[in-house]
């Protein structure tokens, strides 16, 4: 993606990790690398099942608020029909969610 | 007259207390005094027979006497607190009142007419029958209150059993089913009914003391305040004997507190809806939610884990929404139940059960676990949409000390694990800003 954000990408992606990790210590799951922006959150290669996306995902909406003043829903049906999922990989829910604060920005 | 032999057995009694109001005792033979000078303000008023009456107030010897009056009468009572007064307009328009009797603090009442024809057709089958009658509205915890109308005298028959003559407090609201049924089994076996100025739980539990009430009717929400305000501790309960409690699920856990902080108080679970009144019911035993409801004009039937009762008592019908009989009379009461031989074992509100990826969730099971986490003073559980899994199960938590949320949500989220099914875990976490119960001491499970 080329967009550029007039939010930090960087702050975003490491919310997002930070939320991971402790989804992953609370679930007792042990990785053998750190999460990165490759890590996948749904599929055959994540480590998360579907309610721990739903955890993840919500825990992010509410960390958003705290850290941007914006309250999003970021699990809807625009998420779930878009051609790429927004969930598949911490790059891709990074990417997501600054367009959203973005767009509720400009309004 | 509908109640003439309650007036006969109150005769039985007149020197016996039947109300404590504001410190003060009023006699049964002073009750039926006052109901005979309420019959000349009556006749004054022009307040006959089918007319539709409301009292506004509370267990003082003036709105009991008047209601007691207004049945021997034949009128309709509207009963009103002041927990619904922000409906006050919306409910005398419903009920369609013509009279409003209100009651101020220091029992002294004002009449208010209204110049209206009653014109619904079941309170005039009502009148025609030349029955007193009853309109209760339930809690609209799920949308609009619904207005029950009811022939007083099959609400009374059950009354007229003689049982135990106690001393109760009078905490379950008159405008509510569980408050009607307290006052006319204290009355109609020459107990005491003992008002208290609100329902705190030191304004509760001192006058337990005072008066050394026997009988406490109550909610698993009070019950759960009480403990945790330590309330009990700083007062001689030992009067106590019975301690029923119903109008929502009780947790697990609460139960057991109760039982351990009360060890020689009967615990007993209460069962009744405002369209069917109260049935009788039997815990298995103190400790026990299984338990057995039923007795005397009452039916009951679970069909797909659902509770359905049939009431001799119920009411005629709804003034604002269709009847929820069956031809044959039936009532789903839309209550979840595991069954066990006789005995049922209530699970919650259909309407409030949270469908997780297509598992069910019940909200008082996860509530029981999150009240026994530290810090954690009361929780209510409810649903939220989520396209992935349909819904979640949300948690919003009132706390002891103030904490950090992110801490409480690994707390939370790990204390959950070990003692639930994931799905049942909570997703969304929050913290409450103030309490979460309803006027009646009922938890309010919204989003």
């Amino acid at each position: 993606m080329t967009t550029l954000f007039t939010i930090d990408r960087g702050v975003v992606v490491a919310l997002i990790i930070d939320s991971l990790r402790d989804l992953y210590e609370q679930n007792g799951v042990t990785t053998d690398s750190e999460p990165d922006e490759g890590t996948y959150l749904i599929g055959r290669r994540a480590l998360l099942d579907s309610l721990g996306l739903v955890t993840l995902i919500v825990d992010l909406e509410q960390k958003i608020e705290e850290a941007f003043g914006v309250a999003l829903t970021l699990a809807n049906e625009r998420a779930m029909s878009q051609k790429n999922s927004p969930f598949l990989t911490v790059g891709s829910l990074a990417d997501y969610i600054c367009a959203l604060i973005d767009e509720q920005r400009n309004v | 007259m509908a109640i003439e032999w309650l007036i006969e057995r109150m005769e039985q009694s007149r020197d016996a207390v039947a109300v404590v109001w504001q410190g003060a005792s009023v006699s049964y033979g002073d009750l039926i005094d006052r109901v005979a000078r309420w019959r000349a303000v009556l006749d004054e008023a022009g307040i006959t027979a089918g007319q539709v009456v409301s009292i506004e107030g509370d267990y003082s010897p003036g709105a009991i006497s008047l209601m007691l009056a207004l049945i021997a009468r034949n009128a309709i009572v509207v009963p009103l607190t002041a927990s619904v007064a922000m409906h006050r307009e919306e409910f005398l328009t419903i009920a369609e009142v013509q009279a409003v009797i209100s009651f101020d603090a220091d029992d002294d009442w004002r009449i208010e007419r209204r110049d209206i024809p009653v014109t619904h057709e079941l309170t005039r089958t009502l009148i025609a029958r030349g029955h007193p009658g009853l309109v209760l509205f339930s809690s609209g915890s799920t949308g609009k209150s619904k207005a029950a109308l009811h022939d007083f005298v099959p609400l009374l028959e059950k009354f007229k059993v003689p049982r135990h003559r106690q001393v109760t407090l009078t905490f379950l609201l008159l405008d509510h089913i569980g408050g009607i049924n307290t006052l006319f089994y204290t009355l109609s076996n020459g107990g005491t009914a003992v008002s208290v100025r609100s329902r705190d739980p030191d304004e509760v539990c001192a006058a337990i003391e005072r008066y050394r009430v026997e009988l406490l009717p109550t909610s698993p929400t009070f019950l759960n305040l009480m403990l945790m305000s330590e309330a009990y501790r700083r007062y001689d309960l030992s009067s106590l004997k019975l301690i029923t409690y119903g109008t929502e699920v009780m947790p697990e856990t609460t139960l057991r507190r109760v039982r351990e902080a009360f060890p020689h108080v009967r615990l007993q679970q209460t069962y009744g809806l405002s369209e069917l009144g109260i049935l009788r019911s039997k815990s298995r035993d103190d400790g026990s939610l299984w338990v057995k409801v039923g007795g005397e004009g009452f039916e009951t039937k679970v069909v797909d884990g659902v509770l359905y009762v049939r009431a001799k008592s119920a009411m005629l019908g709804y003034l604002n929404a269709p009847s929820p009989f069956d031809e044959e009379g039936w009532m789903n009461t839309q209550d979840m139940v595991e069954v066990d031989g006789e005995y049922i074992r209530i699970l919650g509100r259909r309407t409030e059960i949270i469908n997780v990826g297509g598992q069910k969730v019940y909200p008082a099971e996860v509530e029981s676990v999150l009240m026994q986490l530290p810090n954690v003073r009361d929780a209510t559980v409810y649903g939220e949409k989520n396209p992935i899994t349909g819904q979640i199960v949300a948690a919003r938590l009132n706390l002891i000390e103030p904490e950090d949320l992110d801490s409480l949500k690994k707390r939370v989220r790990s204390w959950c694990r070990e003692r639930l099914e994931p799905f049942k875990v909570p997703v969304k976490i929050t913290i409450a800003d103030g309490d979460q119960f309803s006027a009646r001491f009922k938890k309010m499970r919204r989003a």
